[in-house]
């Protein structure tokens, strides 16, 4: 456990100074006026609060994420013990690859990419 | 301390941080500014410590001057660009109380701001203070028209502003919708241009074009009228062909330089900007011809620039923009001088944005090549002249009027980037589009 | 040994953090200046990003009207420490490494994969458009280099039989990973771009959009954002040299000074189409990432498990 102890170590010291570092000299609220706090859209205050829910056009491709991010989970055991199982490993991962990529094309077909 | 007065030296050696107001007569000498090294141009005012006003402050530019001004970090510094010649009555420059007035040439005015900047740093000149009275825009109603009542974010109108709407989308929902009115000086649409579009996400679901900042009001005192142009010149006199078409050349040049900004290259802007300044120079000319003979290239440009279909009704006399769409007109086919070297319109590819952008690309190829090859030939006058952005001549409207009417449809169903870069290809002036006589109204 | 003191690994990754930001900052004043036509000045490239830096530490930052603050306090110190993390798994020689875990590439793929949510976070938090669309974007990018991103690291560890950095660095004491897998160093810096979201694909932060993300920054928070902007490139271009150019393997220099050498070189190859290829649309660059980096990257994966049955028998 000792290594992850250091690069957890290592997360926190950096997150803590910059931190820091970010806050030296206030978070921006002493000083400001209410004039220039508006968020900056060319020079008209905007009506309404930005905070929105986008369509989100990229749903299907999220989908299309999981389900590769489910089989980079299997494929970092399998490079491990990839060189000593030999040929059988890289025939059963590419059949598994390649039901994947048929839902690619599938996707790729239907316009999951398609932006707007 | 050591130490602050070393971080105060090397801050006042970087480049001056500047955000640009662009006013009145001021469109042409902002391009300048981009290239200037002792200077660095942001595009929001929260990177910038540095308002630089450039021309007359008119009255529609008031308001978004000011809040820009807030809403700059501290410390902050005005620095006004105004013309040598005595005051314009008409500008409203005095709302900064402490502005620096600088005058000359943009490498002048670049000079004199960061020598302001760095007095500013040192503590030798006093931090502008905010303008805007410090009132919070409404006080908090959580309660809602339905009684909905709710703390924090939910139910009525929290903080001040309500949350989106909402409306309409694709595959029929109702999605949120956000309604904004993105100001005059923004600096990825042309300076002075007012949009007040909706929003979905980052799609432009609809957008209507704004009042011009820069109409005159009745009562506002009329600007000097600027000493005509070449291309005004032409209509009433022969004018030398490559002059002519060097200017036109360099008009494209620095709208070029623009649009690279836009997609992130600004050093390439720097180089095509001061490329245009020495077209007269033959090695500089064939230099300029080079960079954007590789820069039309078709597969750079269709692979950045998309959307923007124009069909061809409605663009006569539009210049580039109508040729790219598929029409032929072009005033010069009727002189007999251009007729002499072989001229021929640029034909378009396609009325879309990397259409456009491709056309104004070649159209400056065409006219650095007619430069060097017309030796002492004059134009014919004939009271109607091909300027770089449309018909100019006797009774003609200037082109950027009919030009902003063309932006709400350009713009429609675009994502956000499409949509600035399909304005951007237009090449708008919205000062220019202000002059027409119909926008001079009580 | 291959663990230090942790106070001692922690300054000494973010003294390489700050060393390699400077150096990007350098690189990226210089070819600026190339392009613009100036010449190549590299003492004054050297100093612009010190002055840059002192300029922004005197501006205070600034707030909107209602923020997110927690989440605008949090996100650039978290992309900050997600690149420290990353580079705290990498073995500077053999040995020499802070946290060398028999998992380093999961490790690194862990920090990369919240590079987003960082992103997204200081999008957010400002509560104004621009930012908020950038932050979406990003979303869309992230999605479809990261699959990518992951696989050619996993090319890279076939040979090795392991996960760790320092493991998969010896196993290209023979041949590096650069000639054994052609692909995998294009496709590495193809994502890597993206991951850091560095010139052609800087859509959550570009012009279009004022800034995008960092529209609403200034003053510190403004110089921590684009430093930590900066150190996710570095961490990229370290473990790109780690996996593909054989880390610290060479004749006849040290290590760490080897290591240092093919980082730099990395930088310049990832520094030079910022400001050389324009910004790649959202559309396309989904698309791209799904219809052709992916089904490339899973070919080098592939071509990677063939040749390494072929050495290993």
């Amino acid at each position: 456990m000792a290594p992850f102890g250091a690069a957890a170590t290592v997360v926190v010291a950096m997150l803590v100074g910059a931190v820091c570092v970010r806050g030296l000299g206030g978070l921006g609220r002493e000083g400001s006026t209410a004039g220039g706090r508006v968020p900056f859209l060319g020079g008209w205050p905007p009506e309404a609060h930005a905070w929105s829910r986008y369509h989100a056009r990229y749903y299907p491709m999220a989908l299309l994420f999981l389900a590769f991010d489910m089989e980079m989970v299997f494929m970092y055991p399998w490079a491990v013990v990839f060189v000593e199982e030999g040929l059988v490993a890289l025939v059963e991962m590419l059949m598994f690859i390649v039901i994947l990529l048929l839902g690619v094309l599938y996707a790729w077909r239907e316009g999951a990419f398609r932006w707007a | 301390m050591g130490l602050n007065s070393l971080r105060i030296r090397l801050a006042g050696a970087a480049p001056a941080p500047v955000f640009v107001v662009c006013g009145l007569g001021g469109r042409e000498r902002v391009v300048d500014l981009y290239a200037e090294p002792g200077l660095q141009v942001y595009s929001t005012p929260r990177h910038a410590g540095v308002l630089l006003v450039v021309g007359r402050l008119t009255r529609g530019l008031v308001a978004p001057a000011l809040q820009a001004h807030d809403q700059m970090a501290s410390p902050r510094l005005v620095v006004r660009w105004t013309a040598a010649d005595g005051d314009d009555p008409g500008d409203h420059g005095d709302v900064f109380p402490n502005a620096v007035v600088a005058h000359g040439s943009a490498a002048e005015v670049a000079a004199a701001v960061a020598a302001a900047h760095r007095e500013l740093l040192a503590g030798d000149r006093p931090p502008s203070a905010a303008l805007l009275a410090d009132i919070e825009p409404a006080p908090w109603q959580g309660v809602g028209p339905y009684g909905t009542g709710g703390t924090g974010m939910t139910g009525g109108v929290p903080f001040g502003r309500p949350m989106a709407a909402r409306a309409a989308d694709r595959d029929d929902l109702e999605l949120d919708q956000l309604k904004l009115r993105l100001g005059p000086l923004l600096p990825s649409l042309p300076s002075g241009l007012v949009l007040d579009v909706a929003l979905q996400g980052d799609v432009v679901q609809s957008a209507a074009v704004g009042d011009n900042p820069y109409r005159l009001y009745a009562g506002d005192p009329v600007p000097a009228a600027p000493a005509p142009g070449l291309f005004e010149r032409a209509c009433h006199q022969p004018v030398r062909i490559a002059e002519l078409e060097r200017a036109r050349a360099r008009h494209h040049l620095r709208w070029a330089a623009g649009l690279a900004r836009l997609v992130g290259l600004e050093a390439l802007g720097v180089r095509l900007t001061t490329l245009s300044a020495r077209l007269a120079a033959s090695e500089e000319s064939a230099q300029a011809e080079r960079l954007l003979t590789r820069i039309g290239r078709s597969r750079w440009v269709a692979g950045t620039f998309a959307g923007g279909d124009l069909d061809d009704a409605g663009l006569a006399g539009l210049g580039p923009v109508a040729r790219a769409a598929g029409s032929e007109e072009d005033a010069r086919t009727h002189d007999p001088a251009y007729r002499a070297l072989g001229f021929e319109p640029v034909l378009g590819e396609g009325g879309d944005t990397p259409g456009r952008v491709r056309q104004r690309l070649a159209e400056a190829v065409q006219a650095l090549r007619l430069a060097t090859a017309a030796g002492d030939a004059t134009t014919t006058v004939s009271g109607v002249v091909e300027g770089p952005r449309g018909r100019l001549g006797r009774g003609a409207p200037p082109p950027s009027a009919a030009l902003v009417d063309l932006v709400a449809g350009v713009v429609e169903g675009l994502e956000w980037g499409d949509a600035v870069a399909a304005i951007a290809s237009l090449d708008l002036d919205v000062e220019e589009a202000a002059r027409h006589p119909q926008m001079a109204m009580p | 040994m291959t663990v230090w003191a942790p106070a001692v690994a922690a300054v000494g990754v973010g003294a390489a953090l700050v060393t390699g930001t400077w150096a990007v900052a350098t690189l990226d004043t210089a070819v600026a200046g190339v392009v613009a036509g100036r010449g190549l000045h590299l003492r004054r490239a050297a100093l612009a990003p010190l002055r840059r830096a002192a300029l922004l530490a005197g501006r205070h930052p600034v707030t909107t009207e209602r923020p997110d603050a927690p989440a605008w306090v949090v996100a650039g110190p978290l992309l900050l420490a997600l690149a420290g993390a990353a580079l705290s798994a990498l073995p500077l020689a053999e040995g020499l490494a802070v946290a060398d875990v028999p998992d380093g590439l999961v490790l690194y793929g862990a920090a990369m994969a919240l590079v987003m949510v960082a992103v997204f976070l200081h999008g957010w938090a400002p509560n104004s458009v621009f930012p908020l669309i950038g932050a979406y974007r990003f979303v869309a990018q992230a999605l479809s280099y990261q699959i990518a991103l992951f696989l050619v690291l996993l090319g890279a560890a076939l040979p090795a039989g392991s996960l760790g950095l320092g493991a998969i660095v010896e196993a290209q004491s023979e041949l590096w990973n650069v000639i054994r897998q052609p692909l995998g160093l294009p496709l590495f810096l193809v994502a890597g771009t993206a991951l850091s979201f560095w010139g052609p694909l800087a859509l959550p932060d570009g012009e279009d959009l004022a800034g995008g993300t960092a529209a609403e920054s200034s003053g510190r928070e403004l110089l921590v954002w684009r430093t930590a902007r900066a150190a996710v490139l570095v961490a990229t271009a370290a473990v790109a040299a780690a996996c593909f150019l054989g880390g610290w393997l060479g004749p006849v220099l040290p290590g760490p000074v080897w290591m240092v050498a093919k980082t730099l070189a990395l930088l310049v190859i990832l520094v030079v189409p910022a400001h050389v290829v324009p910004r790649v649309r959202i559309e396309r660059f989904v698309s791209f990432g799904w219809t052709i980096l992916l089904p490339l990257s899973l070919v080098d994966v592939f071509a990677a498990g063939v040749v390494a049955l072929r050495t290993s028998t």
